[in-house]
């Protein structure tokens, strides 16, 4: 068997040969090659069959990609230039004139600081309240299953249901939020938490990482448990303190973890919608018009399809640069 | 006896093939109320009685999750897994929306086949004619009159009632503040709730004819005589008498405050019977009447088509959807609605002799008689009608002036077609 040569390899072995080349004289890969090798020989081809042959057989999952991502990407593309009042309609070209539109659009710019802002605040608040829960749970013995099921719950309520249960709960007069305040003496304290341009985003994005920190916890906590134990042995061997114990070994342990929840909050982050939408529709007066709300504004309610679909370009650019960027951040990080 | 036996099958099998063929479905997107039982048991009634009357036909129901303002139907029908035959909130503004995105069927053509013209008021005709170069797009199942709620009793103790005059009136609710109790109540988060109080400050403020000038563009929005209804709402919340919390609220939050005698007033039509009942309140403690006005005869409901029957381009059974419109038209229809308990509208024609179900009902009936003012969100744009709902939330939260949220929305009015 020939294998491909790969950039930086040139392994040109039999199949049989692998382990022993490997140092392995024995052991069930062995005995597994063995077994390949007495049997039926497998085809020899040439890199261009090999390459045909995976082609073949991507084909089905090349075709549905195309299909559902790359045609949608496309029709959205020429939709951004053209102008269209919605369904059965027929579009008209106008160049880069929904781009300028989009341009000269306050809201667009509005919405764009709030899409950053909302980033940010799912990142800090969900991931964040993720690791602080993964690492209070992780020290639990004999609840921990208990506590690691409570946390995770949220995660199984949908978005919309979220957001009207926040919304009550935030609610002014009759809310849970303001009542406890008022009860426990902080009545100075209590907001308007949805009416308050300064508060609204904030106030809707602990709904939605409320919803959302249960899974990061858990990534958290298979984290921690792969933090070998006797760092912690050492480190304590060394006189070091429960933080600096948090510091120099468990922080670092979870550095893979934490990259991966970044990411993910991110990707959540972008997609911020459900929420928004069912507690407040971007209001009041725009103050939490995320890209996509307004998006969803454009297409649906004004059916203004080519402003929307520009701003679906920008949605998309946006997570194509944050993508990049992170991935420089994260390489970085793991030289 | 298997000769027998054999031919029975048989024809067994053609008569199922032969009521296969015939069988149709007509989905409707139903009332928004349509989950609440008495609603629900009238409209089931309606159902079975066209089922009887139609061979072969189901009525199967949607129940609606949304309306024209919010995308809901417009995504429905885009689907086009979505409905034969539609009953949502409608209104020039609404309408203008689905008919540009050619979603829905124009009905001029059936008006005159199908008689329609005459089964609605012949004002209602002319005014649906007038919207889109003659061509209508709508059949108009329900009018609504936007005024003052109020608890009889709460203001039969306190020794208040609703003046005649805007000047008394803001003495009322300087009054009621001072009891501790919030004015009015509002949800502005929800669109159609901004809408009603608004649509009365701006008739209150500046009376009928002004505001029909202004929707057609005869007048700009920011003229100082239509943008006194602004003003006026950027100082009832100034003073306190709405407060700015309110912009957080949506309907169901409003109405709250209002069912637990929270808040003394709300603006809403007669479809806050349903409301009304949903939440266990007593409908014979519900007071009615038109926004208080210093201009003579501004002191009138706000209001226009509330809801009406649109059929999707994209119907799977046009044909019959006509047929059902027909039907709801009937005389036998809607006296059974006018009638019913869950009745929650007024008409789109006068119905003899019918006698409305609640005593509130009645009272807005009285006060609609003599005609009602227009409410904005039923007759703006629907381009215009996102930045005027959010100018209301902005005016609510205290985030712009009133000259300033008009000059916004005169904004809108100039670029839109």
């Amino acid at each position: 068997m020939v294998i491909p040569e790969t950039p930086g390899s040139k392994i040109v072995a039999p199949l049989g040969d692998a382990s022993a080349a490997a140092g392995h004289t024995g052991g069930l890969s062995a005995r597994m090659s063995e077994g390949r090798t007495a049997g039926a020989a497998l085809p020899e081809g040439s890199p261009n069959g090999d390459a045909r042959t995976a082609f073949w057989l991507m084909a089905p999952a090349l075709a549905l990609y195309a299909v559902f991502t790359l045609l949608p990407i496309a029709a959205t593309f020429w939709l951004s230039f053209n102008s269209s009042a919605g369904f059965n309609t027929s579009a008209s070209f106008v160049g880069v004139g929904n781009y300028a539109k989009a341009a000269q659009d306050p809201i667009v710019w509005k919405s764009l600081v709030h899409t950053f802002l909302w980033l940010a605040y799912h990142v800090v608040m969900a991931g964040g309240l993720g690791l602080l829960l993964a690492l209070a749970v992780s020290t639990l013995r004999i609840t921990q299953v208990f506590f690691r099921t409570a946390f995770f719950l949220p995660h199984l309520v949908s978005l919309a249901v979220v957001g009207v249960i926040w919304a009550n709960i935030y609610d002014p007069f009759f809310g849970l939020l303001n009542t406890a305040l008022t009860r426990v003496g902080l009545g100075a304290f209590t907001q308007g938490w949805l009416s308050d341009p300064a508060l609204v985003l904030f106030s809707v994005n602990v709904a939605s990482s409320w919803q959302g920190f249960g899974l990061y916890m858990l990534l958290f906590i298979a984290g921690l448990q792969n933090i070998d134990h006797s760092l912690y042995d050492a480190a304590e061997v060394d006189g070091a303190n429960a933080f600096q114990k948090l510091i120099y070994v468990t922080l670092p342990g979870l550095r893979e973890v934490t990259t991966f929840v970044v990411s993910l909050a991110m990707i959540n982050g972008l997609k911020g919608f459900a929420t928004v939408f069912v507690m407040t529709n971007g209001g009041p007066f725009y103050q939490s018009e995320l890209i996509t709300t307004y998006i969803y504004r454009l297409a649906f309610q004004s059916q203004d399809h080519g402003l929307a679909a520009v701003l679906c370009i920008l949605l998309s650019l946006l997570a194509i640069a944050i993508t990049i960027v992170f991935n420089r951040w994260r390489a970085r990080l793991s030289q | 006896m298997l000769k027998f036996l054999a031919r029975g099958t048989a024809l067994a099998a053609m008569i199922a093939a032969s009521s296969l063929a015939h069988a149709e479905t007509l989905k409707m997107w139903g009332p928004e109320q349509i989950t609440e039982p008495l609603v629900a048991q009238l409209w089931n009634g309606i159902k079975a009685d066209f089922e009887k009357a139609n061979p072969g036909v189901t009525v199967e129901f949607m129940p609606p999750t949304g309306t024209i303002s919010n995308g809901a139907v417009q995504a429905a029908i885009q689907s086009d897994a979505g409905p034969d035959v539609i009953l949502t909130n409608s209104g020039i503004g609404r309408i203008s929306v689905v008919k540009n995105a050619k979603q829905v069927m124009p009905l001029t053509d059936q008006y005159e086949k199908r008689g329609w013209k005459d089964k609605i008021y012949p004002w209602l005709y002319t005014e649906l004619k007038g919207q889109f170069g003659g061509e209508i797009y709508e059949v108009p199942d329900g009018l609504d009159a936007l005024g003052i709620w109020y608890h009889k009793d709460l203001f039969e103790q306190a020794g208040w009632k609703i003046p005649a005059t805007w000047t008394e009136f803001e003495a009322l609710m300087k009054s009621i503040g001072e009891t501790g109790l919030q004015p009015i109540a509002i949800g502005p988060r929800t669109t159609g709730s901004a809408g009603h109080l608004f649509g009365n400050l701006l008739q209150s403020a500046s009376g009928k004819d002004v505001i029909g000038k202004a929707l057609r563009r005869e007048i700009a929005w920011d003229d100082p005589s239509v943008a006194a209804g602004a003003i006026r709402l950027q100082k009832l919340v100034e003073a306190g008498y709405i407060k700015k919390e309110m912009a957080g609220l949506d309907l169901d939050g409003a109405s709250r405050l209002w069912f637990n005698k929270r808040a003394a007033m709300f603006v809403a039509g007669p479809w806050f019977t349903a409301n009304a009942r949903k939440a266990g309140y007593d409908l014979a403690n519900a007071g009615y009447a038109p926004m208080p006005s210093d201009i003579k005869g501004a002191a009138m409901p706000t209001g226009g088509v509330g809801w009406s029957w649109l059929v999707p381009v994209n119907s799977k059974q046009p044909e019959l959807a006509m047929k059902w419109i027909d039907f709801m038209l009937s005389d036998a229809v809607m006296k059974k609605r006018a009638q019913d308990p869950a009745s929650t509208m007024i008409y789109p024609r006068e119905i003899p002799g019918v006698e409305p179900p609640t005593p509130v009902l009645k009272d807005i009936f009285a006060a609609a008689a003599g005609g009602v003012g227009y409410n904005p969100s039923v007759y703006l744009p629907g381009t215009v009608l996102d930045t005027y709902f959010q100018v209301i939330q902005g005016l609510i939260s205290g985030q712009i002036g009133g000259e300033d949220g008009m000059k916004q929305l005169q904004a809108k009015m100039a670029e839109a077609k």
